[in-house]
């Protein structure tokens, strides 16, 4: 008598999120983008630090949910604190895209790769931003990155070259710290709400700890060779 | 207790980003203006507000593309 293999019944596990959660994750999102940029300017830190809640509903809710994020916190930007910073919601929508569609193909799963991933984001973020720099600001919007381009600028560099150097600097340390902030952010999220999120596996807390203040380290290291760069 | 409480997924994602791209547009026309009239910006508002609308004008077909590749699973 031949023993028939029972199927195999694979429970589909679903994407699908309360709709609680995300009314409740975007408000938060957008203020802790609103929170970072106000402690940036507030420390004169030469970063920009408004993407960290729009990287953390990116990997969390997906990508055009992270866009949504990043288009309103630009727009309460310009409502709160002038015009400038609404032409920038293009670089929020596109690290969000960058951040959601990177982890949904797996670039999330290893700490080294979601590190490539953040450099992945700041270039996007840097190639997206630099047109809007010269084109519609001529190069200097009043941030600290305006130094940097001011001295490659004295070195003899054009236009285009100056604003793109001195804003992948920023953007790498800013993207770097904005990764790894949002990565502990998602970690004391409730599980059932980044159980479909394909993240570092979990190793034991200390390890996981090393990896988020590495990742900080290197955001930190960055920043210094930013300001080192301004002088 | 609600037994199935509504749930939202990447189809509303999408809906939601090109709703976010439509509040951008309605916006860029007096943001364009407000910008021109700053002291240390040499662009016209036409200039500033071409440049913006192709951008979200990408940016909404990369989302329509993007539906076309997107496996929806039922609500």
């Amino acid at each position: 008598m031949n023993a028939q293999a029972a199927p195999v019944v694979k429970k589909k596990v679903s994407t699908r999120i309360p709709i609680t959660y995300v009314v409740a994750l975007i408000p938060v999102a957008v203020a802790i983008n609103y929170l970072g940029s106000t402690i940036n300017g507030l420390l004169f830190l030469p970063l920009f630090l408004d993407m960290i809640g729009t990287a953390v509903v990116a990997i969390v809710l997906g990508p055009w949910w992270g866009a949504v994020v990043g288009a309103l916190t630009n727009i309460i930007f310009a409502i709160t604190g002038g015009p400038i910073s609404l032409p920038f919601a293009a670089c929020n929508v596109v690290g969000a895209l960058v951040w959601g569609y990177g982890v949904k193909a797996g670039m999330g799963k290893k700490y080294w790769t979601y590190f490539v991933l953040a450099l992945l984001a700041a270039l996007a973020v840097t190639l997206t931003a630099v047109p809007i720099y010269v084109f519609i600001f001529g190069g200097a919007t009043g941030h600290y990155a305006d130094m940097m381009t001011a001295a490659f600028l004295a070195m003899g560099q054009n236009l285009w070259v100056s604003v793109f150097s001195s804003n992948i600097l920023v953007s790498l340390a800013d993207k770097i710290i904005s990764s790894f902030l949002a990565l502990a952010i998602i970690e004391a999220l409730p599980k059932n709400l980044t159980q479909n999120v394909q993240l570092p596996e979990s190793t034991g807390k200390m390890k996981n700890l090393a990896w988020i203040a590495g990742g900080l380290i290197i955001g930190i290291l960055v920043t210094f060779l930013v300001i080192y760069t301004g002088k | 207790m609600e037994k199935n409480p509504k749930t939202i997924g990447p189809k509303e994602g999408f809906g939601a980003g090109v709703v976010a791209l439509g509040v951008l547009l309605i916006l860029m026309p007096s943001i364009a203006q407000q910008i021109a009239d700053l002291d240390f910006v040499e662009s016209e508002a036409f200039a500033i507000l071409t440049g913006s609308v192709l951008v979200l004008a990408i940016f909404t077909i990369i989302a329509g593309i993007a539906i076309f590749f997107t496996k929806f699973e039922e609500s």
